[in-house]
C-alpha cells in the first residue's frame, strides 16, 4: 500500500469516527447545554452551548414576595438551584447512595461464604448447589418482579427501603464469579490457614476476601452502575412517597411534575444524576469497562 | 479437605435467597398466570388458558408482540454491526483509539432514564436540535438536492427530505410511523458501544499470523482478509454478542415508559411494559404473569440457542 492511499484510508476512517462520535455526544451536550441556559434561550434554540448567561429574574420566586435582588441570578445558578429546590434531589442522591452500598454489601456477605464453599469445600449436594447457581442466572429480574411486588404488598413493604434492596440481595453472578475466581486460588495457601488454627470462617474473611479484592473490584463496579441506573424495580415497589425514591425515579417524578418551562432545572436534574458515574467512569476507565462487561457473562 | 460442617452455614443463606427470591416467585407467576388474581381481592378464580388465548387473540398483545420483536429485529443487527465496525476501525488506527472507545462507551454506563430525558429533548418538535438542523438543511442548496434526489432529475417534493422541508420535519416520538423507530434508536445508541468493547476483546484473540498466512493464499484486499480471518474467528464473540443483545432488547422498558408509555396506537407496546402495565398499573396480575411467563419463555430459548452454539464451537477454524 503507498503512502497516499494508506494515509486517505486513515482519514477515511477517523472521518467515520468522528462521525459517529459526534452522534453519541449529542444527548450529553444537550443536557449540559440546556442545564446551562436560560428559558427564553432554550425555547428559542439560541446562545450556543453556555448561553449568553444575562442575569435573569425568576417570576415564581417573585411571586412568593421574595426581594427582587434575591430573585435575580444568572441562568446556571437558577437551573441547578431550581433542581435542588424544586425537587428534593439531595434525598434521591443520599437514596441511592444508601441502595446501591447495602445492594452491593449483603449482596457480598452472602456470595462470598457461598462462592468458597463452592470452590473449596467438599461436601455432598456440591454439585446440586452449583447447578442451583446455573440455573438461576438463567432467571431475568423481570420474570420475578410480579410475584415479588405481590409478596412484598402482602407483607407491607412496599415503599420502603427494604423493598427496593430485598430482590437485590442474592447475586447469583456474584456467587457465579467469585467461585471462578477461588477456583484460581492455590489450595496450599488454605491448608497453610487451617494449619495456624484458624477457622473457617475466618479464612473466608481474612484470608479469601483480601485474595478476591481484584475480582470484587469489578464486581462492586458491575453491581453499583447496575443499580444506581434500575429504574424498572423502584418504579414498581416505590409509589408517591418521594423520600425513598432513587435518582432515575426521581427525575421522573420531575418530569411529570414539570410544567412546559423547566427545561433547564430538569437536565440540571439529570447532570446531576449521571455525573458521578460518569466521572468515575473517565478517572478508571479500564476498571469500568471490565466491571461491566462482566454483565457479558450473565 | 476439612470434615467440618462450616459449609452449611456458608450456602444456607444463599440457597435460602435463591430459591425465596427467585425460584419460588418463577412458579408463583406461573400459577398465577392461570387465574384472575388481582391485589385487595380477597379471593381469585382460576380461569384455565383464557389469559393465555387473550394473548394470542386480543389485538393488543399481537401488537404487544410485534412491538416487541420489532424493537428487537431494529436494535440488535445495527448495535451489533455497529459494535463490530467500531471495534474494527478502532483497532486499526493508529492513534486516538483509547478517545473514541471512551466515548463509544459512554452511554453504556449513563443512567438511560436521563439520557432518554436528553434524547427527547434533542427531538423534541418545539425545542429540539435534531428538527432545527434537519429544517436548516432544508435551506442548504447541495444538501437539499442531494437528500431529495433532485440532483438525479426526480421531483424533491416526492422525497421523504422534499416533503419535511415543505411541511413539518417529523414528531418523532409522537407519530406512530416513528415512534419505534425513535425507541430503537436510542437504544442502539445505548448498546452499540458495550458491544464494541466485546469485539475488541474478541479481536486480540485473532493471531496475527493468520493474516500473513492469508496474505500468502492470495487474500489481497482488507475485505478478503476480513472474510477469510476476522470474521471466522470472531466466531464465538458473534454469538456472544447476538444473544446478549437479543435478551437485552427484549427487557426494554425504560425509555419506553418514560417517552411514549407504550403509544401512540401501542406502536411501542413492548413486552416488559405490557407487563407492568397489567400487572401493576392495572392490577390485573393474572394477565401480567401470563405475559410474563411467555417473556421468559422467549428469553430462555434465546439462552438455550446460545448455549447449543457455543457447544457446537462455532469455530470455523
Amino acid at each position: 500500500m503507498t503512502n497516499i492511499t494508506s494515509w486517505f484510508s486513515d482519514f477515511f476512517k477517523h472521518a467515520v469516527l468522528l462521525l459517529g462520535a459526534f452522534i453519541v455526544i449529542v444527548p450529553f451536550y444537550l443536557m449540559l447545554s440546556f442545564s446551562l441556559k436560560s428559558p427564553a434561550e432554550i425555547q428559542s434554540i439560541s446562545g450556543g452551548f453556555l448561553g449568553s448567561q444575562k442575569m435573569m429574574t425568576d417570576n415564581r420566586c417573585i411571586k412568593e414576595g421574595k426581594p427582587r435582588a434575591s430573585c435575580t441570578m444568572r441562568p446556571f445558578v437558577y437551573n441547578y438551584t431550581a433542581a435542588f429546590n424544586e425537587a428534593p434531589l439531595l434525598r434521591y442522591l443520599f437514596n441511592g447512595l444508601i441502595v446501591t452500598l447495602s445492594i452491593f454489601v449483603i449482596q457480598v456477605l452472602i456470595a462470598l461464604p457461598c462462592a468458597y464453599a463452592l470452590a473449596k469445600l467438599k461436601f455432598w449436594g456440591r454439585d446440586v448447589v452449583f447447578g442451583l447457581v446455573i440455573f438461576c442466572l438463567l432467571i431475568p429480574v423481570h420474570a420475578i418482579a410480579l410475584p415479588l411486588y405481590i409478596i412484598l404488598a402482602k407483607a407491607g413493604l412496599t415503599n420502603t427501603y427494604a423493598a427496593l434492596v430485598i430482590p437485590w440481595t442474592i447475586s447469583v453472578f456474584g456467587i457465579f464469579l467469585m467461585r471462578q475466581f477461588f477456583k484460581t486460588v492455590p489450595d496450599e495457601l488454605i491448608d497453610a490457614a487451617r494449619m495456624d488454627g484458624m477457622t473457617e470462617f475466618s479464612i473466608v474473611w481474612k484470608v479469601m476476601l483480601p485474595t478476591a479484592i481484584p475480582a470484587l473490584l469489578a464486581f462492586a463496579i458491575f453491581s453499583v452502575v447496575a443499580h444506581w441506573n434500575d429504574y424498572y424495580w423502584p418504579r414498581i415497589v416505590i409509589t408517591g412517597d418521594r423520600d425513598l425514591m432513587t435518582p432515575p425515579l426521581g427525575l421522573r417524578m420531575f418530569k411529570s411534575d414539570m410544567d412546559g418551562n423547566e427545561y433547564g432545572p430538569m437536565m440540571a436534574a439529570a447532570t446531576i444524576i449521571v455525573a458521578p458515574l460518569v466521572v468515575a467512569f473517565l478517572l478508571a476507565q479500564r476498571k469500568f469497562i471490565e466491571g461491566i462487561t462482566l454483565t457479558g457473562f450473565k | 479437605m476439612s470434615s467440618s460442617r462450616a459449609h452449611i452455614a456458608f450456602i444456607a443463606p444463599a440457597v435460602i435467597l435463591m430459591t425465596a427470591i427467585l425460584i419460588v416467585p418463577v412458579f408463583v407467576a406461573a400459577l398465577l398466570s392461570f387465574t384472575d388474581y388481582s391485589l385487595g381481592n380477597s379471593s381469585f378464580n382460576w380461569v384455565g388458558w383464557e389469559n393465555y388465548q387473550d394473548l394470542l387473540n386480543r389485538s393488543s398483545y399481537r401488537k404487544m408482540f410485534s412491538a416487541s420483536l420489532t424493537y428487537m429485529i431494529i436494535v440488535v443487527p445495527f448495535s451489533v454491526l455497529l459494535g463490530l465496525g467500531a471495534a474494527l476501525l478502532i483497532s486499526s488506527i493508529k492513534f486516538g483509539g483509547e478517545l473514541y472507545k471512551t466515548i463509544f462507551f459512554l452511554p453504556v454506563m449513563a443512567t438511560l432514564l436521563a439520557m432518554a430525558f436528553a434524547w427527547e429533548f434533542t427531538l423534541d418538535p418545539i425545542v429540539g436540535l435534531a428538527n432545527k438542523v434537519l429544517k436548516n438543511g432544508c435551506d442548504i442548496n447541495w444538501l437539499y438536492s442531494f437528500l431529495t434526489g433532485s440532483w438525479l432529475g426526480q421531483d424533491p417534493g416526492l422525497s421523504w427530505y422534499g416533503a419535511s422541508c415543505d411541511g413539518n420535519m417529523p414528531n418523532w416520538l409522537g407519530n406512530k410511523n416513528y415512534a419505534m423507530g425513535t425507541i430503537a434508536f436510542i437504544g442502539i445508541w445505548q448498546a452499540f458501544g458495550f458491544n464494541m468493547v466485546l469485539y475488541l476483546a474478541g479481536l486480540t484473540g485473532v493471531p496475527r499470523e493468520y493474516y500473513s498466512a492469508a496474505a500468502i493464499d492470495g487474500a489481497d484486499s482488507a475485505w478478503e482478509r476480513f472474510k477469510l480471518v476476522t470474521w471466522p474467528m470472531l466466531g464465538p464473540t458473534h454469538v456472544f454478542v447476538v444473544t446478549i443483545t437479543s435478551i437485552r432488547s427484549f427487557q426494554v422498558f425504560d425509555t419506553v415508559e418514560a417517552l411514549t408509555r407504550g403509544g401512540p396506537s401501542k406502536s411501542t407496546y413492548v413486552m416488559v411494559y405490557a407487563m407492568f402495565e397489567k400487572g401493576i398499573k392495572q392490577n390485573l396480575l393474572g394477565m401480567g404473569s401470563a405475559i410474563t411467563i411467555v417473556f421468559l419463555a422467549f428469553v430462555l430459548i434465546l439462552t438455550i440457542t446460545q448455549v447449543y452454539f457455543v457447544n457446537k464451537k462455532v469455530h470455523y477454524s
